[in-house]
This record gives C-alpha cells, sequence and structure tokens, in this order.
C-alpha cells in the first residue's frame, strides 16, 4: 500500500504560497529570532530615539538619512542606500546574517558600543512600521 | 495591456543590458588571457553568473564590498595590498567593515588569486615592493590624475574624492579606466 501524499503535497504547495506574499508586509521574521532571545516586550519609541540620538557628531541618520522612507547617502563615500522603512523598500530586513552583520558594524561605528538585543528589537520594530 | 507591453519592455531591457555586459567584459580587463578571463578563482566562484555579468565579479565580493563604495576590481592593487586590508577591516579607514572569518577567508582567497594576474601592469609601474592601502596612493594613479583641479573633485558633490572611481569612469565597476572615457559628473567629458 502506497502512503497518501496528497496533504503534505498540498501544505509544500501552501507554504510555497504564502512565503513571499507575506513577508513583504508582516514584521520581520527576524523579530522572532529576538523573542526566542528574551525580549517579551518591544519600544518603538526607544527604537526611534535611538536611531535619531547622536553621538559625537555621528548618528543612524548621518548615512541612512532624515527620513527611513526616502534613500540615504554614505556619508563618506557618498554611494546611495536604498531606504530602510518597510514600507519603502519590501527587500529590507529579510536576511539574518545581513541583520546582525550591520547592526554590530552601525552600532560600533555610530553609538561607540554595541547594541543590545533589546535595543536591536526595537530599532527593526520602530523601522518596519515607518 | 499597458502592463503587459511595459513587461515585455522591461524584459527587452534586461537583456540587451545583459548583453551589453557581456561584450563590454570581452574587451576589458578579462581578455587578457589570465586566470581571471578563464573564471578560475574559487569554488563559490560564478555560480549565478548570469545574474551578475554586469560586473563579471565574484558576487560574494560584490555583496560585502560594494555596499559602501563600487566594488573596486581586484587587479587595481597587488596581492599584498589586498592581504594587509583583510586583515584590518575591523578599522577601515575609520569604519567598520568587520566580517566573519568563513566569509572573510573566501574573499582572501579571491582577492588573491584574482590580482595576482596583475592584468593592469602598468598601474604597477615605480611601485616596487610597497604595498599601499589605497588604488588613490599608486604612483600611476597619483600621476595620472594629478591635474585634475580640486574644484572638480572634492568640491563636486557628485565626486566628493578620488576613490570614487565610477563618478567619472562610466566603466569603472568593470575595470575600464580608458582616458576617452571619462566624464567628470557636471564638468563633462575630459579631454587633454
Ligand atoms: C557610516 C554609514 C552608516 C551609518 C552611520 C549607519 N549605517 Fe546602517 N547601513 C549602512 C550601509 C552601507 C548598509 C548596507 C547597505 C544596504 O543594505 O543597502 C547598512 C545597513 C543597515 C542594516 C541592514 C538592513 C537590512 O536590510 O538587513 C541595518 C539593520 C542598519 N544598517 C542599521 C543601522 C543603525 C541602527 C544605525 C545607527 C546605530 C546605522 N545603521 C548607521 C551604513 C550606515
Ligand atoms: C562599512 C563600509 C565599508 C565596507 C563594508 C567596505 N569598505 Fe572599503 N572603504 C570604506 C571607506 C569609508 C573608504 C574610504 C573612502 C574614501 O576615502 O573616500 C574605503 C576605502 C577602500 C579602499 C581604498 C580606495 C582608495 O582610496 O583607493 C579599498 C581598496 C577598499 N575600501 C576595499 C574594500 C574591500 C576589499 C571591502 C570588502 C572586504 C570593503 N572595502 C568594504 C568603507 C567600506
Ligand atoms: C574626478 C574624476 C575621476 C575620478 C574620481 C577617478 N578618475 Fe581616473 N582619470 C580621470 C581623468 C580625467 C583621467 C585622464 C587623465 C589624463 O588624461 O591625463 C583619468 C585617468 C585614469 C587612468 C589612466 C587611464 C589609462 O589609459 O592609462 C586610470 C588607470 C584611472 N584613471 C583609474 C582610476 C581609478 C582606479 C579610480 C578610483 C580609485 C579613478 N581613476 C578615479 C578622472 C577620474
Amino acid at each position: 500500500m502506497k502512503p497518501d501524499l496528497t496533504p503534505s503535497i498540498c501544505l509544500l504547495i501552501a507554504v510555497v504560497l504564502s512565503g513571499p506574499a507575506r513577508a513583504a508586509q508582516d514584521p520581520p521574521r527576524h523579530l522572532q529570532t529576538y523573542r526566542q532571545q528574551g525580549v517579551d516586550q518591544v519600544d518603538i519609541q526607544n527604537g526611534r530615539q535611538l536611531w535619531y540620538s547622536t553621538v559625537n557628531q555621528r548618528s543612524c541618520t548621518s548615512c541612512h538619512g532624515d527620513n527611513p522612507a526616502k534613500a540615504g547617502k554614505h556619508v563618506k563615500t557618498g554611494k546611495a542606500i536604498q531606504p530602510m522603512a518597510l514600507s519603502a523598500n519590501a527587500e529590507r530586513f529579510q536576511d539574518a546574517k545581513k541583520i546582525e552583520k550591520w547592526f554590530l558594524r552601525n552600532c560600533k561605528w555610530t553609538l561607540g558600543r554595541e547594541c543590545s538585543t533589546q535595543e536591536k528589537a526595537d530599532i527593526l520594530t520602530w523601522l518596519s512600521s515607518q | 495591456m499597458k502592463h503587459k507591453t511595459m513587461m515585455i519592455m522591461g524584459y527587452a531591457l534586461l537583456a540587451s543590458v545583459l548583453t551589453f555586459s557581456f561584450y563590454g567584459m570581452g574587451q576589458s580587463l578579462a581578455s587578457s588571457n589570465d586566470k581571471y578571463g578563464e573564471h578560475d578563482t574559487g569554488e563559490m566562484e560564478y555560480e549565478d553568473s548570469k545574474q551578475h555579468a554586469a560586473t563579471k565579479q565574484y558576487p560574494l565580493y560584490v555583496d560585502e564590498c560594494g555596499s559602501c563604495h563600487m566594488a573596486y576590481p581586484a587587479q587595481l592593487l597587488p596581492p599584498a595590498s589586498w592581504q594587509k586590508i583583510m586583515r584590518g577591516l575591523d578599522d577601515h579607514f575609520g569604519e567598520n567593515a568587520e566580517l566573519d572569518t568563513t566569509t572573510r577567508q573566501a574573499l582572501e582567497k579571491y582577492l588573491s588569486k584574482a590580482s595576482s594576474s596583475r592584468s593592469y601592469q602598468k598601474l604597477f609601474r615605480n611601485l616596487g615592493n610597497q604595498a599601499p592601502l589605497r588604488i588613490t596612493e599608486l604612483p600611476y594613479f597619483v600621476h595620472e590624475h594629478d591635474e585634475i583641479p580640486s574644484r572638480f573633485i572634492q568640491a563636486n558633490d557628485k565626486v566628493s574624492s578620488l576613490s570614487q572611481c565610477n563618478a567619472c569612469h562610466q566603466n569603472a565597476e568593470r575595470g575600464q579606466f580608458d582616458e576617452d572615457d571619462v566624464t567628470i559628473p557636471g564638468v563633462g567629458r575630459w579631454d587633454d
């Protein structure tokens, strides 16, 4: 007797179909990872505040610009940086490795220290709401 | 109806861009009969070469080293320079460009191979055994650019520094730097 594969095939199709469509609208999947790492509440205002805070004349906006829904410009090289707001750029925050790489570099460079998991979750939530 | 036409036009445009890139590539540095031209630069190389034909560089390199500035073609510096650059990414010209070990090693391997072809020999004139961190410090580079007034560079919002090769050399990312293919933004074609 052959096992009935129909249900699993249906499930597979459903997953394939829903995958990309979902990614563009919902908050980034990566927030789930932060939740698993112990973040149980996000503070969207804190995210906003970190984004606009200035340390030694450096700020996230130095490169990403004042409006996250608009393209930014690298402060030193002038190279264009696509918008950070999820509403303006659906390709944002899709790759865990990429997100963590830039949080590490940019928090160190801008704020002079690494960002905590809580802070990263706050910033990501704020940017996704823009 | 309108949508369909747009889509067809889009595909046609994409196809012509790809074709053009392949053509351009044949004319550029890669045409010298070296290892680089044979795509022999590591096992992760050119897996999706169609998608990245526009630059004809290692996709991982373009991704990792092309986000803050253009991805400088490997032939523009000697291997020893790349090695120094790759060992100091956490303080990279005042910026943090650090990478995980696996990625860094893959890029190091690529750069060391792709740059040892030295297909742009004249760039290394009078260099001796020096290994500068910048292309813009190579004696030949300095010599070629010292007549450009600073109002065209530092005081020019669209250029800002000589490190932005692609601001003036339209085909810089493909490794082409012909003297008669230079347009300085806001100034125009360069003849001398
Ligand atoms: C010196 C310039 C610079 C500054 C300052 C800067 N960034 Fe960035 N950031 C970049 C560049 C370049 C990228 C990668 C380009 C891209 O993804 O389009 C990037 C990417 C990111 C990403 C990854 C986005 C994704 O799609 O995965 C995050 C997250 C990020 N930055 C957060 C921050 C935060 C938070 C700050 C302030 C603490 C900040 N950045 C400050 C240049 C900068
Ligand atoms: C976080 C941003 C960032 C990343 C990522 C980055 N760079 Fe840079 N790079 C810079 C800045 C800023 C400069 C200095 C530009 C200037 O002086 O105008 C620079 C300059 C350079 C130069 C010298 C250009 C000249 O003046 O001749 C080289 C070569 C270079 N980078 C190679 C690399 C390589 C290889 C990688 C990938 C491993 C890389 N860069 C990734 C920011 C970055
Ligand atoms: C401000 C515009 C500008 C920028 C930026 C610039 N160049 Fe040039 N480059 C020129 C001009 C103009 C010439 C021609 C000089 C002449 O005719 O004497 C030239 C000449 C050259 C040549 C000599 C061409 C030949 O046929 O030998 C090379 C090689 C070159 N540039 C490489 C580079 C590289 C690599 C960069 C980035 C690191 C760069 N340039 C950035 C304007 C620029």
